[in-house]
């Protein structure tokens, strides 16, 4: 078999034979970093070859065209996936289910990425510049090797100097942790971390501390598979340094992505090892993860001949999340709310802290009813919300429309047989309804659930799931029974529990009725009443187990199933890393141990499979699939800016041209072309009360944010994608002319304090004080530029008729010079306390002047 | 009681049913006579009642509670002297924790802890969810209107930028009227960053008998532009009795445990009424019986509203 491979080799040698003497890769085409067209913001095609040494005569046996193209070179922030495609490569054979880290070792002809620190310029200081001990592995088997003198591929290499091909190499002296052997050929890539630490990266120990095993981020690197035709493209996740220090990439230090064709390594001599072509045909999988042909696998990424086909990727980082924090000492100015906005913000925060003429903004994620709450009791100068919000006390309140996004529902399915993603992913209200209401089994544990035992397990066996998404592997598994959601309230809930309340076929389901396969709701939520702004956990269903881990931790089993998360950012990223939030694993450290459950583990590449609900912005920055919603039936509708754009144009004003504008779901579903998970995000303020300064930067902020914060792009102050710009024309018209008014109104703080009687959706003053008592005592939250008092204070203002009734406080706002309308002192009295003291003077008196009169006549008529 | 104090009084015609010995010697009684003798009797007890609680409510009350204030005075002062005095957020009911001054209507008092019936016995009383007066916050003060002493009685007629004086503590502190409140008035503006605030809450009558009918709550307030600090931790509700108007309905089984000895007593005076002489029988119930009558009445106060 080996003498068949080599006389294949030996013939593909005489075949290529012809172009004689090999040249140096050449560029054919000058880096274009930064793209007109806008397609790609880096397209670069290089002349790669390999040649062999037989008896002294050098033979060219490939040579191709490679061309690299990448999506996004600047401005990158951490954990974003940019599109990173080939065209011209050699065809990846022995392709393994996974390409991430040590898992795509065993392939052959792969494009090896990586990400780097420095970059690919002669003219820049050596330590400026990137190098093989500069780029990132998550694996020693990915920089080091150890192996007998025969198997040593790299000491054969033609554009190896002396000191690459000697029997040690890399790193001299060898450290002892290595545990070196003296008779074995070895080669060490240490990596050097930003700080300028050398990680021997010889053994596991002694990996840089982001690499160590169940570090908190996957492997980023991959190993890539070119199909027949020589093409291929990934996303490629890139990180700053928040997430990888020792890589160390920011604003600050410059890095690159380093794509490697493996072509396989260039040989000096006629070393048969050296010579292999692979043994795999290409596009053959390789899921017994068999050994592969060191000449032309991505182990020797860092071997001259590989290292010099490399196209490096100059990457732009943005400023990290707390630039402000550092850059900017002057205190905040906090808007609370939307966690739709957090993409947003990250890039708009720059855009008001490194300008000394504006205050500093900063967005506090939470959920849309606390932030509102803050705003109007003073502890936040405004609010980021989605949708009207009762006041609860008597400063009007304004909302100017300030960005149009959504939530999207992100996946992560593989297609079986090692086919790629599933890029098509088609859901209805129903199948939402059955996921949010644990509808599905999970695993057998939930079948004994009464009710629902015919139920499927996951969403993949489901058939109306089915129906809408043929070809999908039909295995059972924990997280494909749900889709991880929001365990807070926010108007994103309330969007998508409004998206499944209009369709009348999952509403009567959710009423009871099964569908046409039987599927019943689970009867915990049984005519739960949509929408609802914050999802019930309400099964209580703990299966009955004789396993010891379940039976020391009994809980539901569905809600730890469905286990929500508090952020639709970590929702994203888990997502991305196709981890799901199924708390369901058992484990224990040793066997003495107590069982304890846990997250189980991440999914195996080949057969992810996870939804989760995530924002449009984070769906974009991360690079996940989202899902297309049906709207009218069997059409399918996702969330591009077309689609938002159709959404908003039903979006009807207010009358007073100060509220949130009418976004009626079902006008949506209607208008038939509109993405239902459209939501508008609103600056709520006081237009009363507020603090002058503050309602100056909360006005300022409004409108910067719907002029300069609407250009579409990645820089600091530009809206990133998944935000449908609000124009001076077109769909966006009414809102942005709602901003700027209201914006005004702010600035003036001229509105009318609510007197209960022009509206009868704010509070009036009463049921206002009758409802927070308590908060007589909870410390003021201050304005974070104006300080409250230390404590509202408590004035009683009066207790109802008679005894008995508590006397109610009343909490005031922030003090100021002019004078407030103040609610009016409430009677109390008290009737036996007004006559008691004139019955008790009358009975004496009566009582004296009968016993008096009656002694008197008893005394006469004695005498008589 | 009101039997026995009458008894010697009316001792001959005795009271309906048991008429004893001496009922018989002077007259042969008839239906009509008898009717008219009940009745009288009936009338002459109510009268008796009435009168002695009316007469303890409006001035006998009065002296029980100057007795209180000079040992609450003495006590306070004690506890001043040695630094001791109550600072808040939670002080022992009853206990005193400021002595507070109004100049302007010649009243000086000491202000105990609690704003129950039988606490606003003594003296006025602070709402025990809000700061002690002079700190930082809102206190509220409530006091008797007319009975026990009526310390609040006339607070209605105190005028703008008239003062208050209290000491606690931490110190005095002089307070400036801002304004009467009754309802319907607004209630004042937002109390200034770091300022004290004091309400005073009495009840006062309305129409011809206005002195006799407290029945509505009146509210001074007043204001010090700098207050003590205020410890944090007060409770953040006080039980209905402690409301203004509020009424101590706990106090009914001691009531009747108080009826009860004056029915014992009665009897017993019946009983010592045939074995010794009428003198003796004066002299020896006399003290008891009023002293019991003083505390049943006591016990009843706490059945009517506070601000009384």
């Amino acid at each position: 078999m080996k003498r068949v491979r080599i006389a294949a080799a030996v013939g593909l040698i005489a075949g290529l034979a012809m172009g004689g003497a090999t040249t140096a890769p050449t560029t054919a085409q000058g880096a274009a970093s930064t793209a007109d067209d806008g397609a790609a913001a880096y397209t670069q095609t290089k002349h790669l070859n390999r040649t062999i040494t037989i008896e002294g005569q050098e033979l060219e046996i490939d040579a191709r065209d490679v061309t690299v193209t990448a999506s996004r070179t600047t401005d990158l922030r951490g954990r974003e996936r940019i599109d990173i495609g080939w065209s011209g490569a050699h065809p990846t054979g022995g392709r393994a289910a996974s390409p991430f880290g040590e898992h795509g070792l065993n392939q052959e002809y792969p494009v090896v990425i990586l990400q780097c620190r420095g970059v690919d310029d002669a003219s820049l200081p050596p330590e400026q510049q990137l190098s093989p001990s500069t780029c990132w592995t998550s694996t020693r088997q990915q920089r080091s090797q150890l192996v007998d003198e025969t198997q040593a591929v790299w000491r054969h290499d033609k554009w190896g100097t002396d000191i690459d091909i000697a029997q040690k190499s890399g790193l001299a002296p060898i450290p002892p942790e290595c545990q070196d052997v003296e008779l074995f050929s070895t080669r060490i890539t240490p990596f050097v971390g930003a700080s300028g630490t050398v990680y021997a990266s010889c053994t596991a120990e002694t990996m840089a501390p982001e690499a160590a095993v169940g570090a908190a981020f996957p492997p980023a690197e991959l190993a890539a598979f070119t199909d027949a035709e020589g093409n291929g493209s990934v996303k490629f996740e890139v990180r700053s340094a928040i997430e990888n220090e020792s890589l160390g990439c920011s604003d600050k230090v410059a890095c690159s992505v380093v794509v490697i064709p493996i072509q396989g390594i260039s040989c000096r001599d006629d070393n048969r090892e050296c010579m292999k072509a692979g043994r795999f045909l290409p596009g053959q999988s390789n899921f017994a993860n068999e050994g592969v042909d060191l000449s032309v696998s991505p182990s020797l990424w860092w071997s001259p001949s590989n290292w010099r086909n490399r196209f490096s990727i100059p990457l732009e980082f943005g400023l990290a999340p707390d630039a402000c924090d550092v850059l900017d000492s002057r205190p905040p100015t906090g808007f609370y709310g939307s966690e739709l906005m957090a993409q947003a913000s990250v890039q708009w925060s720059p855009a008001y802290c490194l300008d000394k003429k504006r205050f500093k903004f900063q967005h506090n994620k939470m959920s849309d009813e606390a932030g509102f709450a803050l705003m109007e009791n003073g502890g936040g100068v405004a609010a980021l919300v989605s949708s009207k919000h009762d006041a609860k006390g008597t400063d009007p309140i304004a909302y100017a429309p300030i960005a149009v996004t959504g939530f999207s529902i992100g996946y992560i399915i593989d297609r079986p047989d090692n086919a790629g993603e599933f890029t098509d992913l088609r859901l209805n209200a129903r199948l939402l309804a059955k996921l949010m209401t644990q509808s599905y089994l999970a695993s057998e544990r939930g079948r004994g659930h009464p009710g629902m035992s015919a139920n499927p397990v996951s969403f993949n066996l489901d058939p109306e799931f089915q129906a809408l998404n043929p070809g999908l592997d039909t295995i059972a598994r924990e997280a494909a029974a749900t889709m991880l959601s929001l365990s807070e309230g926010s108007d994103v809930l309330t969007s998508l529990t409004s998206y499944i309340a209009q369709d009348k076929q999952a509403m009567e389901w959710i009423n009871g009725e099964p569908d046409q396969w039987g599927m019943a709701v689970n009867p915990s939520y049984k005519k739960l009443k949509l929408p609802v702004a914050e999802w019930p956990l309400l099964d209580d269903y703990v299966p009955p187990t004789h396993d010891e881990c379940y039976a020391q931790n009994p809980a539901p089993y569905f809600t730890q199933v469905a286990a929500p998360i508090n952020s639709l950012r970590k929702i994203a990223e888990a997502v991305l890393d196709a981890w799901p939030n199924v708390q369901t694993k058992c484990e224990r450290a040793t066997s003495t141990d107590p069982w304890k459950i846990g997250r189980i583990d991440r999914q195996g590449v080949g057969t992810r499979m996870m939804l989760g609900l995530v924002s449009v912005a984070d769906a974009r920055r991360f690079g996940l699939r989202e899902a297309s919603l049906e709207t009218r039936r069997g059409s399918f509708v996702g969330p591009t800016e077309s689609a938002m754009a159709r959404a908003v144009a039903t979006a009807e004003p207010s009358k007073n041209g100060d509220e949130p504008f009418t976004l009626e779901m079902t006008d949506l579903i209607k208008a038939g072309n509109a993405y239902p998970g459209t939501m508008i995000v609103y600056t709520a303020a006081r237009t009363s009360g507020l603090d002058k300064a503050d309602a100056t930067k909360v006005a300022e902020f409004i409108k910067i944010a719907t002029t300069e914060g609407q250009r579409p792009g990645f820089g600091n102050g530009e809206l990133p994608p998944g935000f449908l710009a609000l124009k001076k024309t077109g769909a966006t018209a009414a809102m942005f002319k709602q901003a700027a008014g209201v914006a005004e109104s702010i600035a003036d703080q001229s509105g009318k304090v609510d007197d209960g009687t022009d509206e009868g959706t704010q509070g009036d003053p009463e049921s206002g004080t009758s409802e927070e008592p308590e908060t007589s005592t909870i410390d003021g939250p201050g304005s974070v530029t104006n300080v409250s008092p230390p404590d509202p204070e408590p004035v009683p203002t009066a207790a109802p008729s008679g005894a008995g009734k508590p006397v109610k406080v009343k909490p005031t706002k922030t003090p100021k010079p002019k004078p407030v309308a103040m609610p009016d002192t409430e009677p109390v009295s008290s009737a036996l306390a007004a006559q008691l003291i004139p019955v008790l003077l009358a009975i004496a008196i009566l009582g004296a002047l009968a016993a008096s009169l009656l002694r008197l006549g008893l005394s006469r008529r004695r005498q008589s | 009681m009101t039997a026995l104090v009458e008894r010697p009084t009316t001792a001959p015609t005795g009271s309906g049913s048991s008429a004893p010995k001496p009922a018989a010697p002077i007259l042969p009684t008839t239906p009509t006579r008898q009717a008219i003798d009940v009745v009288s009797t009936t009338a002459t007890m109510l009268a008796l009642v009435a009168t002695w609680a009316a007469v303890q409510m409006l001035f006998l009350g009065g002296l029980s509670q100057q007795r209180e204030q000079s040992a609450l005075y003495d006590q306070f002062r004690g506890e001043l002297a040695a630094a001791t005095a109550p600072m808040g957020p939670v002080t022992p009911l009853g206990d005193p924790v400021a002595l507070i001054s109004l100049p302007h209507l010649g009243v000086e008092q000491v202000v105990v802890e609690g704003t129950a019936s039988s606490d606003l016995l003594a003296g006025p009383g602070h709402l025990r969810n809000t700061v002690l007066p002079g700190q930082v916050g809102t206190s509220v003060l409530l006091g008797r209107a007319k009975t026990y002493g009526a310390p609040f009685g006339s607070i209605a007629r105190l005028r703008l930028a008239d003062t208050i004086r209290v000491v606690t503590a931490q110190g005095a502190k002089q307070f400036s009227v801002i304004g009467v409140r009754r309802a319907g008035d607004p209630l004042p503006q937002p109390r200034p960053e770091g300022a004290a605030r004091i309400v005073l809450a009495s009840a006062e009558g309305s129409g011809r008998f206005a002195d006799l009918t407290p029945g509505e709550v009146v509210y001074v307030d007043a204001e010090a532009k700098k207050g003590f600090p205020a410890p944090a931790g007060l409770p953040t509700a006080v039980p209905d009795p402690e409301q203004p108007m509020g009424t101590e309905q706990g106090a009914l089984p001691l009531l009747a445990l108080c009826l009860g000895l004056l029915l014992a007593m009665t009897l017993g005076v019946i009983a010592a009424r045939q074995r010794w002489s009428a003198a003796t029988v004066w002299v020896i119930t006399t003290p008891v019986v009023i002293a019991l009558a003083w505390q049943t009445t006591d016990v009843v106060m706490r059945l009517l509203p506070n601000l009384l």
